[in-house]
């Protein structure tokens, strides 16, 4: 396999395998978040600022996959 | 008033030179950079000797000893200054050395000439009204464009014959094997000019313009700043609104006022909300500002034939480094230089913490570091992948519809527009809290002593 094939078939998996981990990790903020606020209701505005921020922090590994898939896709057309 | 406006010439020397310095070592020779900003510093510490020598001789307290001393301290000074320039001069260049050299007395003469210039009736009739000093602002920014495109086209002209010259000499040279070293570069220059084009992305304005004259140096030179003149127009658009909604003020506000007073106000309250009430106030200009101008960066690629300038990496980069140099500035502002260096230690006040800070130490600045770069990636990718899916679903509708060879398409980018919308707001959002938490991570710390009290009282 030269390194042209694997690239073309590792950007798309490293993308897919960076978003099975911010889902999991999203899916978990969200969890805590929503339970928080089932909890005390009164507090949603500071559970959801929170939320947001590790929300984001989270969704930013996939986004660096997404831009490296972007930096190194020059490299599979050789 | 003179030794005082001595140390103004000072203050603003140094950043000139440290702005040319900077501006030539990126532009030009990054030694001849270096040579101005040693020109600069050479010829500011000559000017600091040559004031505290003649201070010494010529003070109130010139007859006293102290006063000699300090006169034959600084005449001591100016002999190792002098050998000092004597060893730069035989070092680096002479030219940019020199150009150094002179920028403070530069801006010493341009600043003696504006205590001139400033009290004169001509002048505050000028500045009177802002309108003048716009103008010769757009002629001078006209100006400098053409004279910056006509020199551009002369060196651009220049560097053809000059290219075209060694690839002449370069067939003289390998005449033995001319065809598939021939086909080599054309491949390569096939390939310099697709990756020139980069990603497919809808068409905006420009590059419509671009390609309906592809000749001319104008739609060359939009197409090759578009970003930054999309940018530029937001924010005009932005300066226009606010001025506009808060021209004429009214205690019953009209529609547009009403919205700018509700937009300033939640963002007063949320960011107060964050960085609390004694810090908060003198940042939500900034922060706010920030808000308000990626949401609209963002929003503005939704427009057909127009570009959101925040799926450009160089604009998320820009804004992300304004938010870094903002958020040290204030640090050192707030901490001093002594209490930054302590915070980024980690604020070691037991065995434990001295113990930890060769750790700390480097996890805390890599972490600074790091901090600018996520944020400029974040939204950067974003807003960047938000466009190429809208582009990825719009050219599908069209391949779906590509059997009538009509110009239509189905749309089928259209639900993901809201989707769109959503991620623009969130990622202003997203961008301004983590700005605002870099910063309150940087303000001091005893800001709650109520809530951490209650806090310990609780357990």
């Amino acid at each position: 396999m030269d390194f042209q094939a694997a690239l073309a078939l590792g950007l798309p998996l490293g993308i897919g395998i960076a978003a099975i981990g911010s889902g999991i990790g999203l899916g978990l903020i969200g969890q805590g978040a929503m339970t928080a606020i089932g909890r005390q209701p009164e507090a949603t505005a500071k559970i959801q600022l929170a939320m947001i921020i590790i929300a984001a922090l989270a969704e930013a590994l996939t986004i660096y996959a997404f831009v490296t898939m972007f930096l190194l896709k020059g490299g599979i057309a050789g | 008033m003179g030794l005082e406006l001595l140390a103004r010439v000072r203050r603003t020397s140094l950043w000139v030179g440290g702005i040319a310095a900077l501006v030539t070592a990126t532009y030009a020779v990054p030694l001849h950079g270096l040579a101005v900003a040693l020109g600069a510093a050479w010829s500011l510490v000559n000017l600091v000797l040559l004031e505290r020598l003649i201070v010494a001789l010529t003070g109130a307290d010139r007859r006293t000893f102290s006063a000699t001393g300090r006169a034959i301290a600084a005449l001591g000074g100016i002999l190792a200054l002098f050998a000092a320039g004597w060893l730069l001069l035989l070092r680096f260049p002479a030219v940019p050395l020199m150009a150094g050299f002179a920028i403070p007395y530069t801006v010493m003469v341009l600043k003696a000439a504006s205590l001139l210039v400033l009290p004169t009736q001509a002048w505050q009739r000028f500045t009177r009204t802002p309108w003048p000093a716009v103008a010769v602002v757009v002629v001078l920014a006209a100006g400098a464009w053409a004279v910056n495109n006509v020199w551009s086209g002369a060196r651009s002209g220049g560097r053809e014959t000059r290219v075209a010259a060694t690839q002449e000499s370069g067939t003289h040279g390998t005449e033995a094997a001319p065809t598939p070293a021939a086909g080599e570069g054309a491949a390569a220059k096939h390939g310099s000019e697709a990756k020139e084009v980069g990603p497919e992305k809808f068409a905006n304005v420009i590059t419509v313009l671009s390609r309906a004259f592809p000749q001319a140096p104008w739609a060359h030179f939009l197409h090759h700043y578009e970003v930054v003149i999309f940018s530029l127009f937001i924010a005009l658009m932005l300066c226009v609104v606010a001025m506009i909604a808060t021209r004429n003020p009214q205690m019953i506000p009209g529609p547009l006022q009403n919205g700018a007073e509700m937009v300033v106000e939640r963002l007063y309250d949320f960011i107060v909300g964050i960085l609390g009430p004694r810090h908060g106030p003198r940042h939500v200009p900034f922060l706010g500002t920030l808000f308000v101008y990626i949401l609209a960066m963002n929003v503005f690629g939704l427009i057909p034939f127009m570009e959101s300038p925040t799926s450009s990496l160089n604009v998320t980069v820009a804004l992300a480094l304004i938010v870094f140099l903002y958020s040290q500035y204030i640090g050192f502002r707030e901490l001093g230089v002594l209490g930054w260096v302590d915070h980024m230690a980690g604020n070691p006040r037991s065995a434990i913490g001295w113990g930890l800070v060769p750790i700390m130490l480097p996890i805390h600045l890599m972490g600074e570091l790091a901090k600018p770069i996520s944020l400029a990636c974040r939204l950067f990718g974003n807003i960047f992948g938000e466009d190429m899916l809208l582009v990825a679903f719009a050219s599908l509708g069209i391949t779906v519809l590509a059997f009538t060879h009509l110009p239509i398409g189905l749309p089928l980018q259209l639900p993901f527009l809201f989707l769109a919308l959503l991620t623009s707001i969130l990622q202003a959002l997203v961008f301004t809290v983590l700005s605002t938490i870099y910063l309150l991570l940087m303000l001091p710390h005893d800001e709650h002593p109520h809530e951490g009290e209650a806090y310990a009282h609780a357990h």
